[in-house]
């Protein structure tokens, strides 16, 4: 059994609503429908993301005390990605070239790569990246252990095939509005205009002392926060 | 599917205040952060910054190595009146430390270093509940410190009490 990792960059989510306990065989049979299925004999360019548990990368099983994540339950998901080595197709472009004493028109070049496609994907190996995250379920919290594009997109898109529910990634507002914050604040946050702070560069500091620290934002927020009230009387 | 950050577009800024209210608090009060339940966490920032663009057009300005925020540099970006956009952190809680950097915009972590495993884990089963108690441990950190900033963000004198605190010490 691997370890889960002790370094590297994590990205919080947080989802709304309830989903299945992870100490239930529910909860496996949830991820079971989205497992992971190999594209390693696929004759074409294709992208496979799907569920593996840290015990078993083939995605063929989903035994509880796999996930076993001890505060957390661990979840894994595998995107193996198959695409035509574009440094073959140069080789066997160049070849053909030198073959016929010129360069190949487009529709010559579309039909060699058409069959370089056909012979090579098969033999062709996918790239395979395992992704891991701990998700806390009382706490509606997922943390997960990636921080490119393609892994959070595919990680949000599997979360919500296997559990009907939408990942929100824990950016200032999210993470704001699970603070303990007063309903005022809240209201105050999801309305929050940025300082301005003083740009002390091009005032003198007699002008600085003078002026007010409230920026043109903060009459904005004022005017907000008046206008919620007169809607809220 | 909600994953695109809407809410670090629309409320990035917020995570930049955050960032360089940790510095102001941790120059001007020591670092030790009181958290509820009678927690204390200490914060420093390390040997990484970034300072935000003040517009689009900016130049972001990035300090490696050594002592970042006591350099000239520094200073004068905050009398500018840049934001942090992504430092190098250093927390603690007890005798556990943690290293990480965080990109306000999104708050995500980036380059994580839990502490040492635990002496008594035994298995690689311990490690990993040890680890992932770690992970939980520092993802509740920063969310607490972020709560403690807004509230004292969200007050409605927030402008004339510590922004204005704020104002006087980045224009040191």
């Amino acid at each position: 059994m691997p370890t889960i990792r002790k370094s590297g960059g994590v990205v919080p989510f947080y989802w709304q609503g309830k989903i299945v306990d992870p100490r239930d065989d529910a909860f496996a049979e949830a991820l079971a429908p989205q497992r992971f299925r190999t594209i390693e004999n696929a004759a074409s360019e294709e992208v496979s993301v799907g569920w593996v548990t840290p015990a078993d990368p083939t995605g063929d099983s989903f035994a509880i005390e796999d996930l076993d994540g001890g505060v957390g339950t661990w979840l894994r998901f595998r995107i193996d990605k198959k695409s035509m080595p574009m440094r073959w197709l140069q080789i066997h472009r160049d070849a053909a070239e030198k073959a016929r004493g010129r360069r190949l028109s487009a529709k010559e070049r579309r039909e060699l790569k058409d069959d370089l496609i056909d012979q090579l994907l098969p033999r062709v190996l996918p790239t395979v990246a395992l992704v891991d995250a701990l998700l806390f379920h009382e706490r509606k919290t997922v943390l997960l252990f990636a921080t490119s594009k393609t892994a959070k997109e595919a990680f949000a898109k599997l979360f919500f095939e296997s559990f009907s529910l939408p990942l929100e990634l824990a950016d200032p507002l999210q993470r704001g509005l699970r603070a303990d914050l007063s309903p005022d604040q809240r209201h105050a946050l999801e309305r929050a205009e940025p300082v301005r702070w003083p740009n002390t560069t091009q005032r003198s500091g007699a002008a600085r002392d003078a002026a007010s620290p409230l920026p043109q934002a903060g009459a904005a927020e004022a005017a907000t926060s008046a206008d919620a009230q007169e809607e809220s009387r | 599917m909600s994953a695109d950050a809407q809410g670090a577009e629309s409320h990035g800024f917020l995570g930049e205040e955050f960032l360089t209210w940790l510095w102001f608090r941790w120059e001007t009060e020591g670092g030790e952060f009181p958290l509820a339940g009678g927690r204390v966490v200490g914060v420093a920032l390390d040997d990484f910054l970034t300072f935000a663009a003040l517009t689009e057009d900016e130049t972001e300005q990035t300090l490696r190595r050594g002592l970042p925020t006591r350099t000239a540099e520094a200073r004068t970006a905050l009398r500018q009146g840049h934001r942090l956009r992504k430092a190098r952190l250093l927390l603690a809680e007890g005798d556990r430390q943690w290293t990480a950097t965080l990109d306000a915009p999104t708050m995500t972590l980036s380059g994580v270093k839990l502490p040492d495993d635990a002496e008594e884990c035994d298995s690689d089963a311990d490690r990993t509940a040890d680890r992932a108690a770690n992970w939980l441990a520092l993802h509740e950190i920063v969310q607490s410190l972020y709560g403690a900033f807004l509230k004292e963000r969200l007050q409605d004198d927030y402008r004339t009490t510590g922004a204005e605190s704020q104002a006087a010490w980045m224009a040191r």
